[in-house]
């Protein structure tokens, strides 16, 4: 029985997300220059789309995979102090799935 | 350019219910809905509250026959400490009084409300609202607003598709696309806002019956809270803090460490749960709405959460959306009718619900904002909040009866001692508690009054209850409530 218990310390977050594959278009617009790298971004969003990058002076960087992999709660948006970060939802009908909200 | 009396924008529970109530008045009404399928971008508790028996009751006859639905008669907050042991469960109670004071068709329903999952509430609520007359257009998201000399007239599609309205309302959450685009405020503060993950668990409707029953729980411990909304067949535990004091904690460490409570996990062994879905959303939670600003513009209203009207005391939102939807509906058909959708005109909107129910929730916003940032979002004071509540309930029945460690009034001091020593450390919520002694009714406070006084008497008869009664009223003061 222990087993049924087993995936809470076992789980990745990838398994438990759903999505359509409908295009989201562009939907989050990052202004590097306004990045004031402090970092909230990068700790408030559930799924690590945003990392601090040394390379560019330790300002935020956001994956290119973001389409992917966005829960589109707006986290980083609401986070950001020096409106680095545009957030909309992504196009009709695409992204995120809640099956059971 | 097709033209609508009303569009509505967000088709959860608030939009559904505006477009309900607008179809119903007469209005020409759309309702659009960003995802495919009304229902699918929502992650929220989602519980009912009792009052829903009060002003929907209706709707609750139908929602009872949804397939998620469970019957919540109690809550119980399982407290445990660093060491993830059980410390005690404290429940709400249930009695006849209270059920009464809701009667729907001859029963107590006061007591009673539900926990019902958005994908099967959500699509109930829109099809009432197409049933009424409104449209429903899904895969449809607002990216902007139509503006001719300041006033709002319409909506811009992410296809570029004009929509125009007379009035538009905003329906569309914490993140509202028509707020901000309208002018009538800015996305909201950090410390008006919460993030909340949340995990769904999958469990055998069957053993939650026998093992939670008609119950909520919440999870209280050193972690901070969580909540567990149970379900037909499964439940949510989530968690959430403000953005302004977000420790470096990721959104997910808020949860895992009530995974690794083994009441927690035996729970979940006993029914059978797996873990099914990771959710994430934004709530905002803020002492009153008007803390964000207006709740209505140049022929715009907002209700529910792009209002900023959740619960200042559980975050509660889906009722609010739905009270607030209703009424934005009756203050655009008034609009409508007399030709004046400004914004002069719509303040009746935030004049109607300040005298509603949903504004009596915020007249003591502050305190109860004050008091949770001050206890359950603060991992260093639950530390010994835990302890605290371990101690109050050794000293309450049946705590003493069944401490055999030493002799029952030693055992008694031991446990007095503890709990005086962690007075101190608790002050921190007087400041939060005081204020609500304001609350207390005329009513309640002429019996207290009484009371004294007739203790008073029979203690020392000398002194005559014309000069204690008038010093006991004084001494507890006036009702602070409007």
């Amino acid at each position: 029985m222990m087993s049924d218990v087993k995936n809470m310390s076992n789980f990745k977050l990838k398994d438990l997300i759903f999505r359509n594959d409908v295009d989201p278009g562009d939907f989050i617009t990052y202004h590097e220059q306004k990045c004031n790298g402090c970092g909230a971004c990068a700790t408030i969003c559930p799924v690590n789309l945003w990392s601090m990058s040394q390379a560019r002076g330790g300002k935020a960087r956001l994956t290119s995979k973001y389409k992917e992999l966005c829960m589109e709660c707006a986290g980083c948006y609401a986070m950001c102090e020096t409106d680095a970060i545009d957030f909309r939802y992504p196009n009709s009908g695409a992204g995120i799935i809640i099956k059971h909200g | 350019m097709q033209k609508y009396d009303v569009c509505i924008v967000g088709a959860g529970p608030g939009g559904s219910m505006t477009a309900r109530a607008a179809a119903q008045a007469g209005l020409n009404t759309v309702f659009l809905e960003r995802s495919q399928k009304v229902g699918e971008k929502n992650a929220s508790g989602c519980g009912l509250g009792q009052h829903w028996w009060r002003d929907f009751p209706e709707i609750m006859e139908q929602v009872e026959r949804l397939p998620s639905f469970r019957e919540i008669t109690h809550c119980f907050f399982k407290v445990t400490d660093e060491d993830d042991r059980l410390i005690t469960s404290l429940g709400t109670g249930w009695t006849k009084l209270d059920d009464d004071r809701i009667v729907y068709k001859g029963k107590g329903r006061g007591m009673t409300g539900c926990s019902i999952y958005r994908c099967d509430l959500d699509p109930l609520l829109a099809d009432m609202a197409c049933d009424a007359g409104a449209e429903l257009r899904t895969s449809t998201l607002v990216t902007d607003v139509i503006k001719d000399n300041g006033r709002v007239k319409g909506v811009v599609t992410d296809k570029g598709e004009k929509i125009a309205a007379d009035i538009v309302i905003a329906a569309d959450g914490a993140h509202s696309t028509i707020a901000i685009k309208s002018g009538i405020r800015k996305r909201f503060a950090k410390k008006d806002i919460t993030l909340v993950p949340q995990f769904d668990f999958s469990a055998d409707p069957a053993k939650m019956d026998d093992v939670i029953g008609a119950a909520e729980q919440v999870w209280f411990g050193p972690f901070c809270a969580a909540y567990q909304v149970n379900f037909h067949d499964g439940f949510h535990l989530g968690a959430g803090q403000w953005l302004d004091i977000w420790s470096g904690k990721r959104p997910v460490e808020l949860l895992t460490p009530i995974l690794k409570i083994p009441a927690f996990q035996a729970m979940c062994r006993a029914m059978d749960a797996r873990m099914r879905e990771f959710q994430v959303h934004l709530l905002p939670w803020m002492p009153h709405p008007s803390n964000a600003g207006k709740t209505y513009g140049d022929g715009v209203l907002l209700v529910g959460d792009a209002g900023g009207f959740p619960c200042p005391l559980e975050a509660e939102g889906v009722w609010h959306a739905c009270v607030t939807g209703k009424i934005a509906a009756e203050v655009a058909a008034q609009a409508i009718s007399t030709g004046n959708p400004s914004r002069d005109f719509l303040k009746e909107y935030e004049r109607r619900w300040e005298e509603s129910s949903i504004g009596e929730e915020y007249h003591f916003g502050k305190q109860f904002v004050g008091l949770w940032r001050a206890t359950a979002f603060d991992p260093v004071f639950m530390k010994t909040m835990g302890r605290f509540i371990g101690e109050m309930q050794s000293l309450a029945f049946p705590g003493p009866v069944f401490d055999w460690s030493t002799s029952h009034m030693q055992a008694i001091n031991d446990h007095l001692g503890h709990f005086l020593s962690l007075l101190p450390q608790m002050s921190a919520v007087v400041p939060h508690i005081k204020p609500l002694g304001r609350g207390i009714s005329d009513a309640n406070r002429a019996t207290i009054t009484e009371l004294i006084v007739g203790s008073i008497k029979k203690k020392v008869p000398i002194i005559p209850t014309f000069v204690t009664r008038p010093l006991v009223r004084k001494m507890l003061g006036k009702a602070g409530r409007p």
